[in-house]
């Protein structure tokens, strides 16, 4: 009911294709050097309209993610391997973060060495509770 | 209740309760994109962050509304800006905590033995220091009193809301109470002022934050509120403000203007010396901030925004110029013209009776 | 108190009472002296005196043919900054804001664009008008301190306003805080100085034109 920039999110400022080129930057410099980037799409000026520019023109590629962690996210690699799109919502589904990532793999998708750590001592510790409690009905097949 | 050196790390805190590092992640690349970092640095801050120990804070409530608590604590499910509430202790907090009463008291005295030197007082609401600060009380104690003991083994001071950073609202004319805000009392710790009435949730937690991940003030401006959130001017990122720049005002609530929403000018907005972060984060999540709903800016992270000179007085008009003023100093010039006038007329009477030489 | 406060509180109220106490001064001990009548008779088909009056001041707007080469210059550059202020004060919306909160009345603003190209037009005029006063021997001759204060408190205004509206070299709260002193600085000095013409040249340009009505002068 308020006319919040409804006329401008008609207009594409052009900011998109700025934001394109500094991807192919960035996506030059990790095939030849391997070095990863990041641009922060909250902290730059798009409308609405940039906003749907940007993500046609990269378009989706072959894995889509959902991530359920401190609320809901939403990845995916572009079209254009090597470069995903990061969206992360907070509170009432307001997006909260959204990032280009140019990298092998978002770092937000590898498993934390401490995570793996903590998980492999709690599955020993799952295991070693399963057959202590079972009357070993169907823990026969598991080695203590 | 354990000492701040002898508490889990923020990451094993979360490791225990099966929340992945990934949740530290997410939320670094928040406070990152929240507080203008580059936004590489987030890698950076989440392994700070897993390392460090929950930041001991001490929240007090002095002449306040609960505004700011209410504006922190805006949730329906665990989301990533509830986070902050997994990077800090919050030793004592009056509306929050479940204790109440000496139990609330010891708790909090404790809370400041066990973490001398390493705790940081949280401040809401400004304080009464009119006839010792009698005005506004707890547990028998004045708010002033209470400040200034929790102040002094203190890390830092975060005044959260413009009552505690500038006096707010219990300071407006006539200020009854003696209000007086929190850097004005407290004068040998560093204190951070996050201004707004309330502040943006995403402003105090992003400093808490900021403290806790790189153990250090964030810049400051010359009110001491950090440059992150009160950088620019309301004006300097509204939306309308190429309204503004070609002159196409909206001149009351309901007209053509208004309903196209051009810029607020006219019915008093003080977009232009209010600084804040509303324009680019918004409120509520990012859904909208007061411009956006058509009322103009009330400059509410400003000092004395309440005696202005009226919240729909456009900028540019004089605050105080009372009829009676310019009435009676018309009056008595044209006094002194008609005196002088008189006695011209006096010279040249006097002066035509004197016999000719 | 911020600069601002300061100068849309107390430093406007100020401002405005010695202007209008200074104005009703003048123009009282002016308008109350004793009158000189003229005791000659007017000549046989001489016009009542306000036509004669009208006349004179219309008369007076563009200089008499054997003076225009010498003048031209001045007549139009004064025009031009003339008409230029005036379209700033009453043209921009902020400053009609401002009236309105004085006076009550209102009326529709200029696009902002327009004003500000105005704005450096009048500027540009008025450092014209200051370089030939201060380069032709005869102006610098007569020139008083009073010429030179009075083109700087009408210059201030000007420049701090462009300043302020393109948000220049400090925050904006500091550039519309020094506007506003510089204005209240004008109205200050406005009584005192040169600036009375804005009301006495109504008087004085009338006054020649009945004076030549009357007598055998044919305009």
């Amino acid at each position: 009911m308020h006319a919040d920039g409804d006329q401008f999110a008609a207009a594409c400022t052009g900011l998109a294709q700025s934001v394109l080129r500094e991807i192919a930057q960035h996506l030059a410099t990790l095939a030849a050097k391997g070095e990863t980037g990041v641009i922060d799409l909250r902290s730059l000026p798009m409308n609405q309209a940039d906003r749907d520019e940007l993500e046609e023109g990269l378009g989706r590629g072959d894995v889509e993610v959902t991530l359920n962690v401190a609320g809901m996210s939403e990845i995916w690699e572009t079209r254009y391997s090597g470069v995903w799109w990061v969206r992360h919502f907070g509170a009432d589904n307001q997006i909260a973060v959204e990032r280009i990532e140019i990298a092998a793999v978002p770092e937000i998708l590898m498993t934390h060495g401490a995570d793996i750590a903590a998980a492999a001592a709690r599955l020993r510790q799952d295991l070693a509770d399963d057959s202590s409690t079972s009357k070993g009905e169907d823990a026969a097949h598991v080695r203590p | 209740m354990p000492r701040m050196s002898d508490r889990e790390t923020i990451g094993d805190a979360l490791a225990r309760r099966g929340v992945s590092r990934r949740a530290l992640l997410k939320y670094a690349s928040y406070l990152a994109s929240v507080m203008a970092l580059p936004p590489t640095v987030s890698n950076a801050m989440a392994e700070a962050l897993a390392k460090a120990r929950r930041q001991s804070v001490i929240w007090l409530s002095f002449q306040e509304c609960t505004g700011c608590t209410e504006s922190l604590t805006r949730s329906f499910s665990p989301t990533i800006e509830d986070m902050i509430f997994n990077l800090i202790s919050l030793d004592y907090h009056e509306t929050l905590q479940a204790v109440s009463g000496r139990a609330a008291e010891e708790a909090r005295l404790a809370a400041m033995e066990e973490n001398k030197g390493k705790y940081v007082v949280v401040v809401d609401g400004s304080v009464s220091t009119k006839d010792g600060g009698v005005y506004s009380t707890s547990a028998g104690k004045t708010n002033l009193q209470v400040l200034t003991e929790t102040a002094q083994h203190a890390l830092a001071l975060i005044s959260v809301g413009t009552c505690a950073a500038f006096g707010g609202i219990p300071r407006a004319k006539p200020n009854p109470t003696g209000a007086m805000p929190v850097s004005d009392i407290v004068k040998d710790k560093p204190v951070i002022n996050i201004s707004g009435c309330p502040p943006i949730p995403e402003a105090m937690a992003g400093t808490i934050a900021y403290l806790v991940t790189f153990n250090k003030l964030p810049d400051l401006d010359h009110l001491n509120r950090p440059k992150a959130f009160f950088g620019d001017s309301i004006h300097d990122r509204c939306y309308r403000r190429p309204f503004y720049d070609k002159g196409l005002f909206a001149k009351r609530f309901d007209d053509e203007g208004a309903r196209k929403g051009w810029c607020l000018y006219e019915v008093g907005c003080k977009g232009p010396v209010t600084y804040n972060a509303c324009a680019t984060l918004k409120w509520n999540g990012g859904v909208s901030f007061p411009i956006q709903s058509g009322h103009g800016c009330l400059g509410c992270s400003e000092p004395n925004f309440w005696d202005k000179g009226g919240f729909y007085n456009p900028l540019s008009t004089g605050t105080n110029i009372p009829a009676a003023i310019v009435g009676g100093a018309a009056a008595a010039g044209a006094a002194v013209g008609v005196t002088s006038a008189l006695l011209a007329r006096r010279r040249k009477r006097l002066a035509a009776q004197e016999p000719r030489s | 108190m911020t600069l601002l406060d300061f100068a849309r509180g107390p430093a406007l109220e100020v401002a405005i009472a010695v202007f209008a106490f200074g104005v009703m001064w003048r123009l009282l001990s002016l308008l109350l002296l004793p009158w000189a009548h003229d005791r000659s008779r007017p000549r046989p088909d001489a016009p009542p005196a306000m036509i004669g009056a009208a006349r004179g001041f219309i008369r007076h707007l563009w200089p008499p043919k054997p003076f225009v080469r010498s003048f031209l210059f001045a007549t139009l550059n004064g025009y031009v900054f003339h008409v230029g202020l005036a379209v700033i004060v009453f043209g921009l919306a902020q400053h009609i804001l401002f009236l309105h909160g004085l006076f009550g009345v209102a009326w529709p603003n200029l696009p902002s664009g327009v004003v500000a190209v105005v704005s450096v037009v009048t500027l540009a005029s008025l450092i014209v008008a200051l370089t030939r006063r201060l380069t032709s021997p005869v102006l610098r001759l007569i020139s008083t301190f009073d010429d030179y204060f009075t083109w700087l408190v009408t210059v201030l205004p000007v420049v701090s306003g462009l300043v302020a509206v393109s948000h220049l070299w400090a925050p904006y709260e500091t550039l519309l805080a020094v506007h506003i002193l510089s204005v209240a600085l004008l109205l200050i000095w406005f009584p005192f100085g040169k600036l009375m013409h804005a009301f006495l040249v109504f008087l004085t340009r009338s006054e020649t034109g009945i004076l030549y009505s009357r007598r055998g002068v044919e305009i």
